[in-house]
């Protein structure tokens, strides 16, 4: 039984997700609470009510829990992979207008590339890049960002040679 | 805050960076702040289970560091255009990074102002483990 990456870009490269509104709106806590982690004091962000511009995509998202649901791992986590350990490894992001408090985002996600590139953890590495659109009550979009995570197995796992059901050929 | 204009901006200054000590306390404001419970950013035995020496800090705050080095610096007239970065290298916990940047080029675009930035986090144990480019746009002062 082995991994049989072909298979895996033929099923994945190019799926999209249809367009899914944030689950709640763009608010205040979150914003103080991300300001507040990295010793922000930008008066725009805590007293303004401007959204982060590196937030919309969290307000875009349905949320943080249950884990899967979380921006783009409710995705990552379908496509198969030898291991299901994850580190995200290159991050992109252009902005088109700013957000205020108390807009509605909504976000699609697209798979552009899956493949195995070996790395210290794992040979059977693979590699996901994908680009997210979000967009505001409006349609228009807010920003457009590229993410790529790496999918890697445990060193019991490199070791043993597990390959996950899901994903052995 | 006072407000920066594209005329202010010389090729080669450096931005007024910040540091962050990597306390415990730290991430557990990093997964507050996030909402990203990916075990990988706060247990400890799980992060070396997986091959890595202990847990680090997330993508979003990690970006959240160098957006605001960007926010800061541009003022309130700015705005971020673009932000890309690269995680090569941990920032774990015990760590100080050290977010800083530099400006590559100003340059006029359609009628804005644009200055290009080499923007990294490094710490003592890595050097630069996350480097990174942005674009940011300023207002004209003849504006």
């Amino acid at each position: 039984m082995g991994f049989d990456i072909s298979r895996v870009k033929v099923a994945w490269e190019g799926y999209e997700t249809p367009l899914m509104p944030g689950r709640y709106p763009v608010e205040f806590d979150p914003i103080r609470r991300h300001c507040h982690m990295v010793d922000d004091q930008n008066p725009l962000f805590l007293e303004q009510g401007f959204c982060p511009p590196v937030m919309v995509d969290y307000f875009a998202s349905r949320g943080a829990w249950p884990p899967g649901e979380l921006d783009i791992l409710g995705l990552i986590r379908k496509i198969p992979t030898p291991g299901d350990r994850l580190v995200n490894m290159n991050h992109e992001f252009e902005w088109f207008k700013a957000v205020k408090v108390g807009e509605r985002l909504s976000v699609s996600h697209k798979v552009v590339s899956v493949d195995v590139k070996p790395t210290k953890l794992d040979p059977l590495s693979v590699w996901i890049k994908t680009e997210t659109r979000i967009v505001d009550e409006r349609g228009e979009t807010v920003a457009l960002r590229w993410n790529q995570i790496l999918v890697h197995r445990t060193p019991e796992q490199v070791q043993a040679g597990f390959i996950r059901a899901e994903a052995a050929a | 805050m006072s407000q920066r204009c594209w005329e202010d901006v010389r090729e080669g200054e450096a931005l007024p960076g910040f540091a962050l000590e990597l306390t415990m306390t730290r991430m557990v404001q990093q997964v507050s702040g996030t909402q990203d419970f990916y075990p990988i950013h706060h247990d400890r035995d799980f992060a070396r289970s997986g091959g890595h020496p202990d847990i680090f800090v997330n993508t979003a705050f990690t970006r959240a560091a160098l957006c605001r080095l960007l926010t800061d610096w541009a003022g309130p007239a700015g705005f971020v255009k673009r932000l890309g970065f690269q995680m090569r290298r941990y920032h774990l916990v015990g760590d100080t990074i050290y977010v800083r940047g530099k400006v590559v080029k100003k340059y006029r675009q359609d009628g804005v102002g644009a200055v290009d930035l080499e923007i990294w986090a490094e710490n003592a144990r890595e050097g630069i483990a996350t480097p990174g480019t942005a674009t940011v746009h300023l207002p004209l002062r003849s504006a």
